[in-house]
C-alpha cells in the first residue's frame, strides 16, 4: 500500500474520532486521490455568512509533497475574494509550495486557511488576475508563486 | 539548563542511567511526523524500523521517512535552503554518514562546485562572443576554432601542408568542414548524437592534397596528372599502422561504442543502478538563475498530458467495449466479458503511477551547459597536450615509439603523382573509356579509405593525439567513478544524528519511566 494512503488513513481517522475544528467540515473523501472539505470564516470578518468548498487532490508522494489545494469554483461554489485567491480557486500560500512539509496535514492546512480568510480586511482581488486564470494550469502546484506579502 | 543538569549529575553520582537524558528510544509510544505511523514500546516493529529525534522539539520520525523528505527537499532548489531544518522548531539536521575517505570527497565536491563556476565564467564569456560576432561572426569564429582543432590534432608540420594560416590556401571543404569541427564536438557530448567527438576531425583530411605552397616545398614539380616516374602510389596502404584514416574513423566509434558499454556496465556494478532504472524524462528544468536569486527561469513541461491519456485509455475502453457487444452478439459469453473493463481500471492507474514515481526531471543549469560545451571544445588542445606528453615518453621507450609509429619530419623531394603506377601519359589516353572511369574511381576509393602519401608518411601526430586523448577519457571517467562512488557512499550511510530531548520539558513526553513529580526543573528522570 502506498505511503500516501496509510497516512490518509490516518488522518481520516483522526478527523472520523476527533472531528474537524469549527467551520470546517468533511465533504467527501471516498478515495485517497481526492478530498473535499468546506470552510466557513465564523465571527465578524469580511466573509462572514460564506462558505466555500476546498478541494485536495494527493499524489502517491504525499506527505513528502504537498498536495495540491484550492477552491472549488462550478455551479454550487466560488472562490473568496481575497488578494491571495485567484478567481479560478488557486491559492498563493507559502505552505502549499516551498514551505510545505509532511507535520502538515489537510486539517492544518484548512486551519491555515481559514485563519488567512479571517485576517482579510478588504475583498480585493490578487494582481494581474485575469491574467494569471487565463493561462493558469489545471494544477495549482504547477504554478511557481513568488511568496511576497506575509502580512495578510 | 546544562548547568542545571550537570549539578544534579553530580548530586546522584550512584544512579547515573536515571539522570541520563532521556531519547527517542525511551518514549512509550513513538509517532513518525511524517507518515504517522506509531509504534509502543512494549511491541516493536518486525523487522524493526529506526527512529530519530534530530531536533530540538518533541517530533520524532522513522529515519527512512525523514531521510527521503530531506532528499526530496534538497532536489527542489525552491525548498533547498530548509531542507535540513526542522519544520517545527527550526533546529537544523546533523548528518553524519560512513565514508572512507571523506577528506576525498570533500576535495572532489570542491573540484567539481570549482568545474561549475569555470562553467558559468566559460558560458558568459561565451554568450558575450556569440552575441558581439553574430552573424559571420559566428561562422568565423567556428572555421578558426576549427582551424585550430586540426592544428592540434594533426600537429604543426601536417597543418601546413594541409592548411596553412592562410585561408586563400585552403581546399574548397575546409570552409565546410572547419566550422563543422566545434559543432560536432558540442553534439558529442549529448547522449543523442553518441559519437567520437574528434570523427569530422580525421575524415576527410587525409584525403585532403596538399596546399599549392606545401605541395611545392615538399614535393618540388608537385602533383601533376599522370607525369614522372612510377615510384610510388598516390596513395597510402588501408591497413597499415598506424591505422589508415578509413579503419580508424571505423574503429574509433567501435571502440568508443564499447568502452561505453563497458563503462556503464561497470558504473552500475559500482553504483548498484540497474540501467533500464532510468524512467521517462517527464520534465526538463531550464534553470539558469542557478541558486542566484536571479529571476531568469522557465519551465518546461514535457509531462504526458494527463488528458491525452484519459482519451487514449478512453478509447481503449470503448474499442474493448465494442469487441465485447461482437462477442456478445456471436456467443452468449457476453455477461462475463462484461466485467472486464472494471477489473482492469486498477491496472491501469497502477501503470500510471508507475511511471510517475520513475519520471525523472532533467535539470538544465548555465553550469552544467557550461560544462558540457567548455569541455567538448578543449577537446583538441586536451588531445595536443597527452599528444606530446606520449611523445616525449615515447623517448624512453621504443616500445612506445612503435605504438605511436613515430615518424622523422618529411625532407624528401619526392614526386607524387595521382595516377602514376600503372600508366604512363600515353597508356591513359590510349585505355577505353570504362578502364578511365575504373581507374579514377579505384583511386579516388584508395585515397579515402588509405589517405594520400603525405599523410601515410609523415608523423602521425593525428594518431598519438587521438591515443592520448583515449588515455585522457578514461583517465577522467575513471575519477568521475570515484567521485561518484564516494559520493554514494556518503549519501546511502547517511544518517540523521540523533539528539537526547534536552531541553525539552520533559513532562510533555511520554515516557516509559515517566520523571517523578519533584523533578520539578523536567530534567532528572526518576526510575
Amino acid at each position: 500500500m502506498a505511503v500516501s494512503t496509510r497516512r490518509l488513513q490516518k488522518e481520516l481517522a483522526e478527523i472520523k474520532n476527533q472531528g474537524t475544528p469549527v467551520g470546517i467540515q468533511l465533504l467527501s473523501a471516498e478515495n485517497f486521490q481526492e478530498w473535499h472539505l468546506s470552510l466557513e470564516v465564523l465571527g465578524d470578518t469580511v466573509f462572514a455568512g460564506e462558505v466555500f468548498c476546498l478541494r485536495f487532490r494527493f499524489d502517491n508522494q504525499y506527505p513528502i509533497s504537498s498536495p495540491a489545494v484550492q477552491f472549488v469554483v462550478d455551479d454550487k461554489w466560488k472562490a473568496p475574494t481575497h488578494p491571495h485567491v485567484y478567481t479560478n480557486g488557486h491559492i498563493c500560500a507559502s505552505i502549499l509550495g516551498n514551505e510545505w512539509s509532511p507535520v502538515l496535514s489537510v486539517i492544518s492546512v484548512c486551519v491555515t486557511l481559514q485563519s488567512m480568510l479571517a485576517s482579510c480586511k478588504k475583498k480585493e482581488l490578487p494582481p494581474g488576475n485575469d491574467r494569471y486564470v487565463r493561462h493558469a494550469p489545471d494544477n495549482p502546484k504547477k504554478t511557481r508563486f513568488e511568496y511576497d506579502d506575509d502580512t495578510v | 539548563m546544562t548547568g542545571i543538569a550537570g549539578t544534579t549529575m553530580q548530586a546522584t553520582p550512584t544512579t547515573q542511567s536515571q539522570s541520563r537524558i532521556p531519547t527517542v528510544d525511551d518514549l512509550r509510544v513513538k509517532l513518525c511526523f511524517i507518515c504517522r505511523e506509531e509504534e509502543q514500546y512494549n511491541s516493536p516493529e518486525d523487522p524493526p524500523r529506526a527512529w530519530t529525534h534530530p531536533c530540538t522539539c518533541t517530533l520524532v520520525a522513522h529515519e527512512a521517512c525523514l531521510l527521503q523528505w530531506i532528499k526530496a527537499a534538497q532536489d527542489d532548489p525552491t525548498r533547498a535552503l530548509n531542507a535540513l531544518k526542522c519544520p517545527q522548531c527550526g533546529a537544523s539536521y546533523q548528518l553524519e554518514s560512513d565514508n572512507p575517505h571523506p577528506k576525498i570527497l570533500r576535495l572532489l565536491d570542491n573540484a567539481n562546485a570549482l568545474l561549475s563556476i569555470a562553467g558559468k565564467v566559460f558560458v558568459i564569456g561565451g554568450l558575450a562572443t556569440v552575441v558581439v560576432s553574430f552573424g559571420f561572426g559566428v561562422y568565423l569564429v567556428l572555421t578558426s576554432y576549427g582551424a585550430h582543432a586540426l592544428r592540434s590534432m594533426v600537429g604543426e608540420e601536417m597543418y601546413n601542408i594541409l592548411l596553412t594560416d592562410e585561408p586563400s590556401n585552403w581546399p574548397w571543404h575546409a570552409f565546410i568542414n572547419l566550422p563543422m569541427i566545434p559543432v560536432s564536438l558540442v553534439l558529442s557530448r549529448s547522449a543523442y548524437f553518441s559519437s567520437f567527438p574528434l570523427l569530422p576531425l580525421i575524415i576527410s583530411w587525409p584525403s585532403s592534397h596538399p596546399v599549392t605552397s606545401a605541395a611545392a616545398r615538399i614535393g618540388g614539380t608537385g602533383w601533376r596528372l599522370l607525369s614522372g616516374p612510377r615510384d610510388d602510389l598516390p596513395y597510402g596502404p588501408v591497413f597499415g599502422w598506424p591505422p589508415s584514416p578509413m579503419m580508424a574513423s571505423l574503429l574509433f566509434p567501435l571502440i568508443g561504442r564499447i568502452y561505453r558499454e563497458q563503462y556503464s556496465k561497470v558504473m552500475h556494478a559500482i553504483l548498484g543502478k540497474k540501467p533500464s532504472e532510468r524512467g521517462p524524462v517527464r520534465d526538463i528544468v531550464w534553470d539558469f538563475g542557478g541558486e542566484g536569486p536571479v529571476p531568469f527561469r522557465a519551465r518546461i513541461g514535457l509531462a504526458v498530458d494527463p488528458a491525452e491519456r484519459q482519451r487514449r485509455q478512453q478509447q481503449r475502453r470503448e474499442q474493448r467495449e465494442q469487441q465485447e457487444q461482437q462477442e456478445g452478439q456471436e456467443g452468449q459469453e457476453g455477461q462475463e466479458q462484461e466485467h472486464q473493463p472494471n477489473a482492469q481500471a486498477p491496472a491501469q492507474d497502477a501503470e500510471g503511477q508507475d511511471q510517475q514515481g520513475n519520471a525523472q526531471t532533467i535539470r538544465i543549469t548555465n553550469a552544467s551547459i557550461g560544462r558540457a560545451i567548455g569541455g567538448a571544445l578543449f577537446m583538441p588542445t586536451i588531445a595536443s597536450f597527452m599528444g606530446s606528453v606520449l611523445y616525449r615518453l615515447a623517448k624512453y621507450s621504443p616500445t612506445l615509439r612503435t605504438i605511436l609509429a613515430i615518424r622523422p619530419p618529411l625532407v624528401g623531394r619526392r614526386r607524387i603523382q595521382l595516377l602514376g603506377p600503372w600508366l604512363d601519359s600515353q597508356g591513359f589516353t590510349r585505355m577505353s573509356l570504362l578502364k578511365k572511369v575504373g581507374m579514377s574511381l579505384h583511386v579516388a576509393l584508395n585515397l579515402v579509405c588509405g589517405g594520400t602519401r603525405v599523410w601515410y608518411e609523415s608523423d602521425p601526430v593525428w594518431w598519438r593525439n587521438s591515443l592520448g586523448l583515449g588515455i585522457f577519457i578514461v583517465a577522467r571517467d575513471c575519477i568521475e567513478l570515484l567521485y561518484l562512488y564516494l559520493a554514494k557512499r556518503d549519501f546511502e550511510t547517511r544518517r540523521v544524528k540523533s539528539r537526547p530531548f534536552e531541553g525539552v520539558d520533559l513532562s510533555q513526553l511520554d515516557l516509559i519511566h515517566p520523571p517523578t513529580s519533584d523533578a520539578s526543573n523536567g530534567l532528572v528522570p526518576a526510575a
